[in-house]
Formats: structure tokens, C-alpha cells, sequence
């Protein structure tokens, strides 16, 4: 977005085409955000904000063409099957350390 | 011209020099279905690598956003519609997709970049098809795409919706892009001083800055332009695939390979980076437990860029499901049916092996899986979904094991006020 407001009578003004869309990829997108980011263990919070803020345009865009209810919709499917579970990483020890090996850390 | 083969295209092709392969090749995947244009792989390369002066226009590392984005700008849509100059309507794939490691989507039965300079570009020493970029189209790597500033006059505040203009109603993606490290670089067959090479032992592309007079032929030819002219030393420079952390230097890691720069610092866990084995005919040797060869040969659903170009890039991508086809298909080939197909609908492996981008810097040589009861049935907006508490376990070059991860079932802790209220 430029800083400056537009002058109309300036020949080098950007000028804006849109492309068209169709509902329904709009709707897969949204459904393929939330299924990555459900698998990945984000909170209904976080993936609600992906959608929320402007700074993710494509999750946002999302959002604004389907409205509100339908992306807590989606969020909430996704959450259904990918949020029933949690994923742990464990850590192999650093070289070094003796063998078999005894787990130093853990994320999740 | 020598002939050389060219595994993604299915067949033979003109190259400037014979082929020469190393014993292992830098490759990655990226799964552009998580990606968010973050930007922190953007920021981590050139943090790291290009924040000199004369740099400023660099970025070796970018994110874009797809159709219309693009750094520099509309480099793929320039390149394509050269190639489609000197090859009207014949830039297709024809064949059939087979289940080898040679021509596993096909024949490409138009012209690559090598060959069309030899049909179109005078004089007859000219190698490559290809463009220079003009200094406006490297000066803002996203500009004009979706990041959202401020009004103007008002600090520290978003603009709530960001556009003046119409908007697009159509999809979006977001393509990160690092240097390909192709087989057949387009980069090195330009350079008239034969200042790039390609190392044998990971198939990194390097650029020699003391060879290099930076005549921007390599600029010129890469058709992915990766290859970027630093004007304040007169030479060309180029992504090095962070050589010190792939070679095991790092004394974080103790003498294990580890991923780039870019890779480690991906938010998105979109990203794998690895070495794979090279066979003797070029093609990617059988190492059915390599994450990446699993991913490209045997699930089949990471795919080249734009691999009619001819350079056999090493960079390979999940292609977003919501995109239209066609698009997708001149982008990735025609592979890109199978692919989305394959990641919509997972295998229990499949789903097993992308639990492993991105949960730690080092780079997997190998993974196992050991397989655990199913804890989940159902269904997903139509598709059938099982969940198995399956345990993959990454092992790094030297054999040892880098981590495991597996599936955790919620456990619901009773307060103390009703621990006994069975």
C-alpha cells in the first residue's frame, strides 16, 4: 500500500487489476491452514489469530471473504481431529554421552 | 553441445559441459501448505549473510506471494514467456508418468533454457536463454504484494484491511525460494570465466569472488535468479548454502551436518533440508530411508520448480492443495495431481515422515519408524482420517539418533477437591 493517498492525474499512479476467485478455494484454503497449523499443536486461540490479523494475508483474506463463523467453523473441525492429540519430541543427548541413552529434553 | 540426462524431464538434453556429478546433493523440500510469509527465513539469511553494504537489494532468501508477487519481479513470468518465444505452444509434457527414478513425471517435449539459446540467441558463443533483471525489479522484494503498512502520518499502527486498490477474489500461496543448487546450473554454463563450480562432495554451487569479474552472465542466465550483482565490488554473488553448517563445522553439533540458516529458523516447520546419495547416471540413488527420497521418489508428493527449465533444481515443494491445477502444473509439472492427491489423502508413512520437518537443526540421513496401536478413526470434511501413536525416530550422518517424536494422549489431572470422587 502506498503512503501517499492517490493523484488521479499522475500517468505513472499504480493501477490496481483484480483477479477473480471462487468460494469454494477460498474455503480450501482455509481448511488447509487450520489442518496444518491443528497438526501442529497450535490452540484454537492461535489459529483463530492467524486468521484475525492482517499481517497473514492469505489466512486473513480468508477471513474476510468467508466471515467470522464460518472460519471458527472450520478451525473447530480441524481442532476435532488433529487437536485430540499432542506430539512430543524427545531429544537424543549430545555426542558424548553415554550409550544406551538417557533423554535430557523434551519439548512438546 | 554435450548431451547430458536429465531425470526430471525423462530425457536427454543439451548442457555447455559434460556431466559431472557429486557424491551426495544438497536438496530440499518445502511444504508450501504451511507457509505464512513470516519472513523469518528471509530475515535469518540476511542477518547472516547479507547485511553489508552494497547487499541492500540481496536476499538470497525470500518468501513471494504467488501469481503475482515476485523477486525480482515477475522473474518467472519473463523467463516462461522467453521460453515460449522461442518454442510457441511446444513447452509441454507429454509421456507417460513412470515409477522410476528416471522420467517419473514424464517426457518434457519442449525446449529447455540450454537449448533454446542455441535456436534463438546470436552470438553463437551466447549459452543460456535468460534476462537481466533492470535495478527497479530487484529494489523491493514484495512490493505491491500483501504486506500491510500504516497509514501515513500515524506511527505504530496497522492500516486494519492495508488496500487502495481493487483487491484479488482469487487464491494465494506463498513461494519461498532459496538458490535451487541445480545439476545442471544455468549459472555456471554462463560464466565466461569459470569462476562457479559446483563442489563434489554436497553439490553446493559456489561463486569464486576471486574469479569473478562480474560480468552478470550468471545474473543473466539463472532463470530462478538466484545469482545477484553486488555493484560496490563489481561482482556477482550467490546463495552458499550455508557450506560451514551443512559441512558439520559448527561446534554446536559435533561434527553432525546441520541445516541452513533459512531451514533452522522456520517458523512454519514447512521446511527439510538433507543430503541425498547421487548414482552413477545422476539420478538420485535408492536410500528408501532418506526423509527426502522418501518424500520425492516414494510418496511422490514434493515436486520440482519449474523443472522445464532444464536445470534439474534440487529444491522441491508440497504444492498448496487449494490452487488451481493448471497453474500448479506449469509451475511444478505434471506430477502435481499425483502430489496433492498423495498429501490430502496420507499414508500412515507419509504422515509419519512430516513429523519430522523442522524439530531440530541437524540433518537427517535416516529415519525409522516404529509402529504403535491406532487412537483415532474418523473423518475430516469427507476424508477418512486414522491416527496411529506411531514413534518416528531421525538418525543423523553419523548414525546416531537425533530425536523421536511421537503422539501423546491428553492425561486430565482431578483438582484435589475431587481426586477421590470416583
Amino acid at each position: 500500500m502506498p503512503y501517499a493517498d492517490p493523484e488521479s492525474d499522475d500517468p505513472q499512479e499504480l493501477v490496481g487489476v483484480e483477479l477473480p476467485g471462487s468460494e469454494a478455494q477460498t474455503r480450501e484454503m482455509a481448511a488447509a491452514f487450520a489442518e496444518e497449523f491443528a497438526q501442529l499443536g497450535y490452540t484454537r486461540a492461535q489459529i483463530l489469530a492467524l486468521y484475525r490479523r492482517a499481517e497473514y494475508a492469505g489466512a486473513h483474506r480468508a477471513w474476510r471473504l468467508l466471515g467470522e463463523d464460518q472460519i471458527v467453523r472450520v478451525v473447530d473441525e480441524s481442532l476435532a481431529v488433529w487437536g485430540r492429540i499432542r506430539r512430543v519430541v524427545i531429544d537424543a543427548p549430545a555426542c558424548g554421552a553415554p550409550d544406551p541413552p538417557t533423554w535430557v529434553r523434551r519439548r512438546s | 553441445m554435450p548431451t547430458v540426462r536429465n531425470w526430471q524431464l525423462g530425457r536427454e538434453m543439451s548442457y555447455p559441459y559434460d556431466a559431472r556429478f557429486p557424491s551426495r546433493q544438497f536438496a530440499f523440500v518445502f511444504n508450501i501448505n504451511r507457509c505464512i510469509a513470516c519472513q523469518s527465513c528471509t530475515m535469518a539469511c540476511k542477518s547472516t549473510w547479507t547485511f553489508n553494504k552494497g547487499q541492500e537489494h540481496m536476499w538470497w532468501a525470500n518468501v513471494e506471494t504467488k501469481p503475482y508477487g515476485g523477486y525480482p519481479q515477475w522473474w518467472d513470468a519473463r523467463i516462461l514467456a522467453r521460453l515460449e518465444e522461442a518454442n510457441p505452444a511446444g513447452q509441454v509434457w507429454g509421456g507417460a508418468p513412470a515409477d522410476a527414478r528416471f522420467g517419473p513425471y514424464g517426457v518434457f517435449e519442449g525446449t529447455t533454457i540450454f537449448e533454446a539459446a542455441a535456436t534463438t540467441l546470436t552470438p553463437d558463443s551466447a549459452r543460456v536463454l535468460g534476462y537481466l533483471p533492470a535495478d527497479d525489479e530487484w529494489n523491493a522484494p514484495n512490493i505491491y504484494e500483501d504486506n500491510p503498512v500504516g497509514k501515513r502520518g500515524v506511527r505504530n499502527q496497522l492500516d486494519p484491511t492495508g488496500e487502495q486498490l481493487p483487491e484479488h477474489k482469487t487464491w494465494f500461496f506463498y513461494l519461498a525460494r532459496i538458490c535451487n543448487h541445480c545439476s545442471y546450473p544455468a549459472c555456471l554454463a554462463a560464466c565466461p570465466r569459470k569462476a562457479i563450480y559446483k563442489r563434489p562432495e554436497d553439490g553446493i554451487v559456489l561463486l569464486d569472488q576471486a574469479e569473478c569479474r562480474g560480468y552478470r552472465k550468471c545474473v543473466e542466465a539463472c532463470p530462478y535468479k538466484k545469482s545477484m550483482y553486488r555493484g560496490n565490488t563489481r561482482t556477482s554473488e550467490k546463495c552458499i548454502a550455508c557450506f560451514p553448517r551443512v559441512e558439520g563445522t559448527d561446534p554446536e553439533t559435533g561434527g553432525e551436518p546441520m541445516e541452513t540458516r533459512c531451514m533452522a529458523a522456520c517458523i512454519g516447520q514447512i521446511r527439510m533440508q538433507g543430503l541425498v546419495q547421487i548414482a552413477a547416471d545422476g539420478t538420485w540413488a535408492e536410500d528408501r530411508q532418506n526423509p527426502l527420497y522418501y518424500l520425492v521418489h516414494v510418496a511422490k508428493v514434493a515436486l520440482p520448480l519449474y523443472p522445464q527449465f532444464g536445470t534439474q533444481p534440487n529444491g522441491y515443494y508440497i504444492p498448496p492443495r487449494w490452487v488451481p491445477r493448471p497453474y500448479l502444473r506449469q509451475m511444478f509439472g505434471p506430477g502435481v495431481d499425483q502430489a496433492i492427491d498423495s498429501y490430502v489423502n496420507p499414508s500412515r508413512e507419509l504422515l509419519a515422515v512430516l513429523q519430522l520437518f523442522r524439530r531440530s537443526n541437524r540433518i537427517i540421513d535416516r529415519y525409522e519408524i516404529q509402529e504403535g496401536p491406532k487412537v483415532y478413526e474418523g473423518s475430516l470434511r469427507g476424508r477418512k482420517v486414522e491416527l496411529f501413536n506411531d514413534t518416528v525416530i531421525a538418525f543423523g550422518r553419523s548414525g546416531r539418533e537425533i530425536f523421536r517424536t511421537t503422539i501423546e494422549e491428553p492425561i486430565h489431572v482431578r483438582t484435589n477437591a475431587h481426586a477421590n470422587s470416583i
